[in-house]
């Protein structure tokens, strides 16, 4: 941290406690409205459809063994019946699990931005306010070490330590298994917590810091630029080589892999018993190669409908963080015509009003990833196969930086409201910009390799 | 910085906005018209957009057109080793012993050890 900094107050910091209690209400009234009533009308519409298929399934069988059709005549109505019942009762299961889903990720998300808006809010309010005075300010030039990174690193490790069972216990808990309980999230849940102070930390010796004096890199190659930019480009570039490993992993694997594609094309063959390899977008993809009972692709509108929205919420995204930078960088703001300018009354209100857009938007990425899995993993596309494993790592590590994005997001529409952004103090909005479009490029990458090659 | 070049009355961050929605529409599109089209030429469309919507987004959004070109060279940086990691691919493949054209192999017959 640079120096240029100013005295945060606790009533600021109580600011973060009242918008943790918004966030959480909001979260409750989604869960309650889509995972509870929403999702048990469509459970009692899915119990009603299951019925009926056994009814159509029981009066097919009999005809086909009384020998009044044959088995697999299209053209007999019971036949018909049966598929419809099939279609039917597919897609009622999977609009419960969407409603469903849908609900308690953003209960889930939510409490997960309450808890980091609150802690931080408690731990920073309570401390007495000549506390605040004590490390920050004074001098232009002043620079602060800082012990949260390690604090926040701690807590990252005792997360992937029980990740594996972290993964069980929510799949129990979201899915309605007996494969793990609440209590098998407990390692992970201690070590989001230690994540959760450590941000807190972070954000207490940040928030007083306006923005002016940012100190300048004094030798090659970036001497005279920012040095938290230099360091903010370095950091992308190590997490390019990241998903370069992801997606090399999965352009070897698929070279291997006897897909319909791979079939087609005439680079390999079947063996008698043996059927091509199904990837993500083969149950996806309209006229993907994964078929149902009926011989008909699961994929079409629908299945892309979730990947391909999510596609262009992240673009939007990348646009409304640009015009937050915009506004904030802006002389003279000019308040815009219409309702849209009520909404963005003045530049400080236009500037937190567009992060919390892109808020939104990151938010209902990460809802329509889970429904979407959620979707695949009911038509049998799990991560113990080779394709399942390289695809949901690759778009989970991916989810997880939009996810750590809209953490960081969640801080800047607090700071938002304490700081009066100019051209010469913006670069905090800069630099989240930039990782923010740094996942989005990762995504113009992954979205058509994973969900449409 | 973009928004102090102006086309028909609108930033360039608006008219990089509108090009990366369009092709994202071709992007989604492709995909629906496999009967008309070869998978084949669905991915050349796929890597073509790719390539549109990175620029797009690096030259823009990130600001590489503008800033000093360090930053650009930054960028670049990780393309060495994803080249190599796809040479990797292509010599690892069963098929890269014989369906590699020679230049990006290394001289395979000189590796032959005769007993």
């Amino acid at each position: 941290m640079g120096g240029g900094g100013s005295d945060v107050k606790n009533a600021v910091w109580m600011r973060a406690v009242l918008m943790a209690g918004m966030i959480l209400g909001l979260a409750v009234v989604s869960y309650a409205g889509l995972g509870v009533v929403a999702a048990n009308a469509k459970h009692d519409t899915w119990e009603s459809e299951e019925a009926e298929y056994d009814i159509a399934k029981k009066k097919y069988s009999a005809a086909v063994e009384n020998g009044t059709i044959t088995s697999g005549d299209e053209n007999e109505s019971l036949f018909v019946a049966y598929g419809n019942a099939y279609n039917d009762k597919t897609d009622a299961h999977l609009s419960y699990l969407t409603y469903r889903v849908a609900g308690l990720a953003i209960l889930f998300v939510g409490i997960i931005f309450a808890a980091f808006l609150s802690i931080s809010g408690i731990m920073n309010s309570s401390r007495a306010d000549e506390e605040h005075d004590e490390h920050h300010g004074h001098d232009e030039h002043e620079h602060h070490g800082s012990a949260s990174p390690i604090i926040f690193s701690f807590g990252c490790l005792l997360f992937l330590l029980g990740f594996p069972d972290f993964a069980d216990g929510l799949h129990g808990l979201m899915m309605g298994s007996t494969k793990g309980t609440i209590g098998d999230m407990s390692i992970s849940m201690i070590g989001l917590t230690v994540v959760t102070v450590g941000v807190a930390n972070w954000w207490r010796e940040d928030l007083p810091f306006n923005g002016y004096g940012e100190q300048l890199a004094t030798s090659d190659p970036f001497a005279g630029q920012h040095i938290r930019k230099a360091g903010i480009w370095v950091f992308l570039m190590s997490e390019v080589m990241v998903f370069a490993t992801f997606f090399s992993s999965y352009l070897r694997m698929r070279t291997e892999w006897c897909t319909k594609w791979a079939l087609d094309d005439g680079k390999c063959s079947l063996e008698s018993g043996e059927s091509v390899v199904l990837t993500a977008s083969d149950y996806l993809r309209p006229s993907g190669a994964k078929l149902d009972k009926f011989g008909e692709s699961v994929g079409d509108f629908w299945t892309m409908l979730p990947g391909a929205v999510n596609t262009f919420a992240l673009i939007i995204s990348s646009y409304t963080i640009v015009l937050a930078l915009k506004v904030a960088k802006s002389h003279d703001y000019k308040v815009p015509s219409g309702p849209l300018g009520k909404l963005m009354p003045t530049k400080k209100a236009a500037i937190r009003n567009y992060l919390i857009i892109t808020l939104a938007l990151g938010t209902m990425f990460i809802v329509l990833k889970l429904v979407e899995w959620s979707h695949l993993i009911a038509e049998g596309f799990t991560i113990g196969t080779e394709q399942g494993s390289i695809f949901y790592v690759a778009t989970g590590a991916h989810g997880v930086h939009v996810f750590a994005g809209l953490l960081v997001m969640l801080y800047m529409i607090f700071k938002a409201d304490t700081v009066e952004w100019n051209e010469d103090n913006a670069q905090g909005i800069e630099y989240f910009g930039l990782y923010w479009h740094f996942v989005d490029l990762a995504w113009v990458v992954i979205f058509p390799a994973f969900y449409l090659y | 910085m973009g928004e102090h070049k102006l086309i028909m009355g609108k930033d360039i961050y608006f008219w990089n906005f509108i090009v990366l929605m369009i092709f994202t529409f071709f992007e989604v599109g492709a995909v629906f018209f496999e009967e008309w089209f070869t998978l084949t030429t669905i991915w050349g469309i796929l890597i073509i957009v790719g390539i549109v919507k990175g620029f797009g987004i690096g030259a823009y959004f990130m600001h590489l057109w503008d800033d000093p070109r360090i930053y650009l060279r930054v960028a670049l940086f990780p393309t060495v080793f994803v080249l190599l990691m796809l040479w990797g691919i292509g010599l690892s493949n069963p098929e890269g012993v014989t369906g590699l054209p020679a230049w990006c192999t290394p001289n395979w017959d000189s590796l032959v050890t005769e007993r």
